[in-house]
C-alpha cells in the first residue's frame, strides 16, 4: 500500500481535507451542472469500491461477483425494513450481516483458491445469486424490484434526523463514509492487513511462515462482503427500492473497472478516485451521447495499456518525477504491485 | 410419463454447441492463461460479420453486391463460415498486440483489457448494425425440421452440432498432432523452455489468441440462427463459457468438452422434468463439482494460481 | 469544461489529474452535441417546458426504446411547429436508461433535479419503470409509462403520477382466451417465463381458461435468459396439448419464435399457439418467425381513416430509420405524448395535479386514436383501456412491411383487467407534491 509513515496515524490530513471538501458538495454541486443524487451515488459506490478493494487490491483476490453482495445487502435492507423493524440501524445491520453471510457461504467454496480459479468461481457464484434473486419474486419482487423502501430517519437516541431528501441523505452517507474509510484504513494498516498484503505477494511463502492463509482469506472475503452489503443497504435507501440488475456480471465488472481506473492496486484511495471519475464521466458523457460506453471503454483500454496503475499510480509517478527534477534524471516507472 | 431419450439426445446436442462456444475461450485461458472477457463480443462480432456477408445488404459497391447476391445462399453461408472468423481473427490480432503490454505483470491486467475491449466492441456493433435484431439466413436444406421417433427435431441444430463436433476434433488434432500444438502447450507451461528451444514466444501467443478469436466468431455464426443476432448477444455466450471452463478444469481440453456435455444434459433434462430449474441446474452442477474437485473435473495446477 | 473540479477527493493535485483525464474524455466526444442544445434560441418570452425522455438505448430493450423515442420526438416537433403547448416551446433531454433500474433511478433524478423536467416519458422494462416511478413519486413528477406492459404497472405498482399507455398481459389474455377455448380446444399447456410478468400473465390466462371450461394440463416455467427451447418443445410434443398459451418475453421470446418456426411446429398437426403481445420493433428483426395468434394495440395497415396519413407523416419524420413503418411501440409513445400535450392545454396549466386531473378518466375517440373503439384513461388504475387486436402472420402481404393479418378486435370493456382496481391504491391528489414547469 502507500507505505509511508502516515499509515500509522488514525486519521491522515488527506482524509480531513477530503471530508471538508466533500462536506461542501451540496452547496455547489448544482452550480457545476450536476445534482445531489449523483453525490449520494458516488459516496455509496465509494464505500462499495473500498470494501471491494480489500479483496482485490489488498489481498490480490480478483472477485468478479461482488455485485451479489451489494445486491443482497440492498434486498436485506428492504426485507428487514418490511419484516423486522423499520429502524435505520437495524436495517443497516441486516444488510451488513446478509452480505457477510453470503460472503461466508461463497468464501467456504473459494477461499482456498486463487488467481484464475478464484476469478471464475466468483463469476459463477455471482450468477447464482443473480438468478436466485430474479427467480424468488415472492421475496424480492423479481424484475419488478422490491419497491417502496423508505429512507428511514437517523435516530441517535436524543435526536432524530430526517434523510428523505437527497441533501440530508448525502450528509448521512458522508458521515457513514468517513467512519467506514477510517475503519478500513485501520484494517489495512493493521498487522492483519499487512498479512493480507503478504498473502497477495506470495501465498506460498506466507503459508510457510506458519499462517493459516485460508482463514485469513476467508475472513477478508467475509469482511469485504459485509461492507459491500452495507453499501448495498445504503443504495436501496437511495433508490427507495432494490433490483437484481446490480448483481449481474456487467455490473460486478464495473466495480472492478472503477477500482482499477482509480488505482486501487497502489493506493488506498484509488477506488474512491475511480468511482468519482467513472460516475461523473458516465453522467456527463451519457448526457451527450447514447454511445457513452464506446468512449468510456476506449478510455479504459488506453488506461490499462499505458497507466495500468490507474489515476493514483499516475499521480505517484508525477510526484516522483517532481522530486527527481533537478536531481539525476529519473528512469522510474510506475510502481507496480499485485 | 414420457420418454427420457429425446431429452438426453437434446442435451447432448446442446452440450456440443456449448462446447463450441467455450472452445476459443478454453484455448486462450488454457494455453495462454489469460481470461478473455471479450470472448462474448467476438462471438457476436462473428455473427454480425456473417450477417454482412450472407444478408440482403452486403457491404460492397452496388454492382458487386448484386453479383454477390447471385451466388446461392448455401455458398454464401459456406464462405461466411470461413471468411467471417478470419476477419474477426484480425480483430483478435489487434487485441493481442495491445495485450502484449500486460504480459509479465498481473494477469488481472489482461483480463481488464479484454473487459474494456468487450465494452468497446459491443458499442461498435450497436453503432454499425443498429440496436434491432437480425436473423442470419441459412440455406433451405439446413433449416426446417424432421421427424424422428414421433417428434419433430430441428434440422439445423443437428447440422450445428455436427459442425461443432468437427471443429472440436480439428482443434484437438491441431494441438495434439502438430508441432505447433506441441509448442503452444509447452509455451503455456514453461515459457523459458520454449524460448531456449528457439521458438518465438510472441508469435506463438499471437497465433493462439487469433485462433481463440476465430473460434469465438465461428461459434457465433453457428449459434446465430438459433439464438438470433443482437448487440448484447455476447453475454449469453460468455457466462456458459466461464462455467464450462471452471467445471472442466482450466487447461484441460477434454475436461471442457465433457463439462459442456454435462451442462447440456443438465439443462436439457432439467428442462423436461423441472423446467424452472433448467438454467440454475448448471450452476448447481458447478457448485457440486467444485466442492469435491476444487480445480474442476480435469483441472491442472495453473501458473495463474501462484 | 464547467464540470471540472468536481467533488475533490484527496489533495488538490489529484483533482488536477482527474481534470486532465476529464478533458481528454470530453475532447474525444467534442464532435457530439448535447440533445438539449437543440434549438435553444427559440424560447421567446415564455419559459419552455422541458420533458425528460427516459428511453432505453442499450440493453435488452434498446431497440424498442429508440423506436418510442422517435415517435415522442415527432409529437414534440409537431407541437412546436404550431406554436408549442400553451404557447410555450417544448424542449427535451434524453439519456440511455440502459434497460437497467439503477440507471433509471439515476437518470430520473438527473432529469428532475438537474434539468428541472416536470414530466418524464418512456419505459419498456418494468423494473426501470418502477425505479423511475419511485423517484417521480417523491417529487410529484408525472411519468408516462409508454410501453412497459406488466399487469402490475396498473395493479399493485400503480401510482397517482404514473400513466400506463400499453395494453398488458391480462388484457391480451382476456381478448384471446375465451374464444380460443371455444373454437380450438379445452386442453391447454402454458409456457411461462419464470418471473413476475410471466407469472401474472399466466395466472390471468389460467383463470380465463378455467372460467371457460378448459383445463391446464401443464405449466412449463421457463427461466429468464433461456436461449434454447428444444427441451420445452420436445416436451410439448410429448404431452400433446391442443393449445399452448405462451407468456415469454424479450430476447427469450425472439429465440422461441425462431425455434418454433424453424420446426414448423406452428403448422398443421401441432398445437395452436396463443401468444401475448409481439412488439413491432422485435418483429421487424425477424418477421418470418411470427407464429400462432398474438396481440397488438395497433398496426400500420389497419383499415381506418387517418392511418395512412399517420404512417406517411411518421415516415417523413424518420427517414433512413432502422424500422420503416411505425408499430405499436412507436404508436404508444406518440399517443401518450400527444394526450399529455392536450391535457396540458385542457388544464390550461402545467401544474402536475391539474394535468393529472385532466388525464384521469379522459375519453379518446376511436377516430382520433386510429383504433376501432373509443378508449379512456382508467381513473382507478391510470391505464389506458383501449382496443386490443388479435393477429397472426400474414400469408398474403401486400408489401414487405405487411407482416400481420389482423383477425379480430376486442372492445376495451371485454379486455379489462377486473382485478387491477382492487390491487391499485392511488394516493389522494392532495398528497402528491406540487410541481409546475
Amino acid at each position: 500500500m502507500t507505505g509511508t509513515s502516515s499509515d500509522a496515524r488514525l486519521i491522515t490530513p488527506t482524509m480531513i481535507a477530503a471530508w471538508l471538501v466533500l462536506a461542501t458538495v451540496p452547496l455547489w454541486i448544482s452550480k457545476v451542472g450536476l445534482y445531489p443524487y449523483i453525490g449520494v451515488e458516488i459516496l455509496i459506490w465509494s464505500i462499495y469500491a473500498l470494501a471491494f478493494n480489500l479483496v482485490l487490491g489488498v489481498s490480490g483476490l480478483p472477485s468478479f461477483g461482488h455485485g451479489a453482495f451489494f445486491g443482497i445487502g440492498a434486498y436485506a435492507f428492504g426485507l428487514t425494513q418490511f419484516n423486522v423493524a423499520a429502524n435505520l440501524w437495524v436495517c443497516l445491520i441486516g444488510a451488513t450481516l446478509a452480505g457477510a453471510v453470503a460472503g461466508l457461504l461463497v468464501g467456504l467454496f473459494i477461499a482456498h483458491r486463487r488467481g484464475i480459479y478464484f476469478a471464475l468461481l466468483t463469476i459463477a457464484f455471482g450468477q447464482i445469486f443473480w438468478t436466485i434473486s430474479v427467480k424468488s419474486h415472492s421475496i424480492t419482487g423479481g424484475e419488478d424490484g422490491l419497491l417502496n423502501i423508505v429512507r428511514l430517519p437517523v435516530n441517535l437516541g436524543v435526536v432524530a434526523f430526517d434523510i428523505s431528501d437527497n441533501d440530508s441523505l448525502y450528509y448521512f452517507v458522508l458521515a457513514v463514509f468517513a467512519v467506514v474509510a477510517v475503519v478500513l484504513w485501520r484494517l489495512v494498516n493493521s498487522p492483519y492487513g499487512r498479512l493480507l498484503s503478504a498473502i497477495r505477494q506470495s501465498e506460498v511463502r506466507t503459508a510457510h511462515l506458519g499462517y493459516n492463509v485460508w482463514l485469513y482469506k476467508l475472513s477478508i472475503i467475509v469482511i469485504s462482503a459485509g461492507f459491500s452489503g452495507f453499501a448495498g443497504g445504503l443504495f436501496a435507501m437511495a433508490q427507495r427500492s432494490a433490483f437484481p440488475d446490480v448483481m449481474n456480471l456487467a455490473q460486478s465488472g464495473l466495480v472492478v473497472m472503477m477500482t482499477l481506473v482509480g488505482g486501487g492496486l497502489v493506493s488506498f484511495w484509488g477506488p474512491v478516485i475511480g468511482v468519482i471519475v467513472f460516475l461523473t464521466a458516465r453522467d456527463v458523457i451519457g448526457a451527450m451521447t447514447n454511445a457513452w460506453m464506446l468512449y468510456f471503454g476506449t478510455m479504459f483500454v488506453l488506461l490499462v495499456l499505458f497507466r495500468p496503475d490507474g489515476i493514483a499510480g499516475a499521480f505517484k509517478l508525477l510526484v516522483e518525477r517532481w522530486k527527481a527534477r533537478g536531481a539525476t534524471p529519473s528512469l522510474s516507472s510506475a510502481p507496480r504491485s499485485g | 410419463m414420457f420418454d427420457l431419450l429425446p431429452h438426453l439426445l437434446n442435451g447432448l446436442v446442446l452440450g456440443l454447441l456449448l462446447a463450441l462456444i467455450a472452445l476459443g475461450f478454453m484455448l486462450i485461458v488454457g494455453l495462454m492463461e489469460q481470461i478473455n472477457l471479450a470472448h462474448g463480443s467476438l462471438f457476436a462480432l462473428g455473427a454480425y460479420l456473417a450477417l454482412a456477408l450472407t444478408g440482403p445488404n452486403p457491404p460492397l459497391p452496388s454492382d458487386l453486391a448484386a453479383l454477390w447476391l447471385q451466388v446461392p445462399l448455401g455458398w454464401r453461408y459456406g464462405i461466411a463460415l470461413i471468411v467471417a472468423p478470419c476477419l474477426a481473427g484480425i480483430v483478435g490480432i489487434a487485441v493481442e498486440f495491445c495485450m502484449r503490454r500486460t504480459y509479465g505483470s498481473d494477469p488481472l491486467y489482461g483480463l481488464l483489457l479484454t473487459f474494456g475491449v468487450a465494452l468497446v466492441l459491443e458499442e461498435v456493433l450497436r453503432l454499425t448494425w443498429g440496436t434491432r435484431d437480425h436473423v442470419l439466413p441459412i440455406p433451405q436444406s439446413m433449416s426446417g425440421g424432421f421427424i424422428f421417433g414421433d417428434l419433430i427435431w430441428s434440422t439445423y441444430r443437428f447440422y450445428a452440432a455436427g459442425m461443432a463436433a468437427v471443429v472440436i476434433g480439428l482443434v484437438w488434432l491441431f494441438i495434439e498432432k502438430t508441432p505447433y500444438g506441441a509448442m503452444i502447450k509447452a509455451g503455456a507451461h514453461d515459457s523459458e523452455m520454449v524460448r531456449a528451444l528457439g521458438v518465438n514466444l510472441s508469435k506463438l501467443r499471437l497465433g493462439v489468441f487469433m485462433l481463440g478469436t476465430m473460434l469465438a466468431a465461428f461459434a457465433g455464426i453457428v449459434v446465430a440462427p438459433i439464438w438470433g443476432i443482437r448487440p448484447h448477444m455476447g453475454v449469453d455466450a460468455v457466462v456458459p463459457a466461464f462455467l464450462i471452463i471452471v467445471l472442466g478444469g482450466v487447461g484441460s481440453f477434454w475436461g471442457a468438452v465433457i463439462a459442456s456435455l454435462l451442462v447440456g444434459l443438465a439443462v436439457g433434462v432439467s428442462g423436461a422434468y423441472a423446467s424452472e430449474w433448467s438454467l440454475l441446474s448448471m450452476y448447481l452442477l458447478l457448485v457440486a463439482v467444485v466442492s469435491f474437485r476444487a480445480r474442476g473435473l480435469f483441472g491442472k495446477k495453473s501458473m495463474l494460481e501462484v | 469544461m464547467k464540470k471540472n473540479g468536481k467533488p475533490g477527493q484527496g489533495p488538490s493535485r489529484r483533482s488536477i489529474l482527474k481534470g486532465s483525464l476529464m478533458t481528454a474524455s470530453l475532447a474525444g466526444v467534442g464532435a457530439f452535441y448535447g440533445p438539449w442544445h437543440h434549438n435553444r434560441a427559440y424560447a421567446q418570452g415564455k419559459k419552455p417546458i422541458k420533458l425528460g425522455l427516459t428511453n432505453d438505448a442499450g440493453g435488452q430493450f434498446g431497440n424498442s426504446g429508440q423506436d418510442e423515442h422517435r415517435a415522442i420526438r415527432m409529437v414534440i416537433d409537431e407541437w412546436n411547429a404550431k406554436g408549442g403547448v400553451l404557447g410555450r416551446k417544448i424542449e427535451w433531454v434524453t439519456a440511455d436508461t440502459e434497460s437497467s433500474p439503477a440507471a433509471g433511478t439515476r437518470i430520473a433524478e438527473r432529469f428532475i433535479t438537474r434539468e428541472d423536467c416536470p414530466i418524464l416519458i418512456g419505459a419498456l422494462h418494468s423494473g426501470v419503470a418502477n425505479a423511475i416511478t419511485q423517484v417521480a413519486n417523491k417529487y410529484g413528477t408525472i411519468f408516462l409509462n409508454t410501453n412497459s406492459s406488466a399487469p402490475s404497472e396498473a395493479g399493485e405498482n400503480c401510482s397517482r403520477i404514473k400513466f400506463v399507455w400499453d395494453g398488458n398481459g391480462t388484457n391480451f389474455s382476456k381478448a384471446a382466451v375465451a374464444n380460443a377455448v371455444k373454437s380450438i380446444g379445452k386442453n391447454w399447456l402454458l409456457l411461462t417465463n419464470d418471473y413476475v410478468w410471466g407469472h401474472s400473465t399466466a395466472a390471468a390466462t389460467k383463470a380465463l381458461i378455467e372460467a371457460n371450461g378448459g383445463k391446464i394440463i401443464d405449466n412449463l416455467l421457463v427461466p429468464q435468459n433461456t436461449r434454447d427451447f428444444t427441451s420445452y418443445l420436445l416436451k410439448i410434443q410429448q404431452i400433446k396439448p391442443q393449445v399452448v398459451g405462451t407468456a415469454i418475453a424479450g430476447d427469450d421470446n425472439k429465440a422461441l419464435r425462431e425455434q418454433i418456426t424453424q420446426l414448423k411446429l406452428d403448422q398443421a398437426g401441432g398445437p395452436a399457439w396463443i401468444n401475448n403481445q409481439q412488439d413491432w420493433p422485435d418483429v421487424w428483426g425477424s418477421p418470418q418467425s411470427l407464429f400462432g395468434v398474438f396481440g397488438t394495440t395497433w398496426y400500420h395497415k389497419l383499415d381506418l381513416p387517418g392511418v395512412p396519413e399517420f404512417v406517411k407523416k411518421w415516415q417523413d419524420a424518420n427517414k433512413n430509420g432502422p424500422i420503416p413503418v411505425p408499430g405499436n411501440v412507436s404508436y404508444n409513445g406518440y399517443m401518450a405524448t400527444q394526450e399529455l400535450f392536450r391535457a396540458i392545454e385542457r388544464a390550461g396549466s402545467t401544474n402536475n395535479i391539474a394535468i393529472i386531473k385532466a388525464l384521469e378518466g379522459h375519453k379518446m375517440s376511436a377516430k382520433d386514436r386510429m383504433q376501432h373503439f373509443d378508449a379512456y384513461i382508467d381513473p382507478d388504475t391510470h391505464q389506458v383501456q383501449q382496443t386490443i387486436y388479435l393477429a397472426r402472420k400474414n400469408e398474403k402481404p401486400v408489401d414487405n412491411t405487411d407482416h400481420f393479418q389482423i383477425m379480430s378486435w376486442v372492445e376495451p370493456k371485454d379486455a379489462l383487467d377486473d382485478a387491477a382496481p382492487g390491487k391499485c391504491k392511488l394516493i389522494p391528489h392532495d398528497k402528491v407534491p406540487s410541481v409546475d414547469a
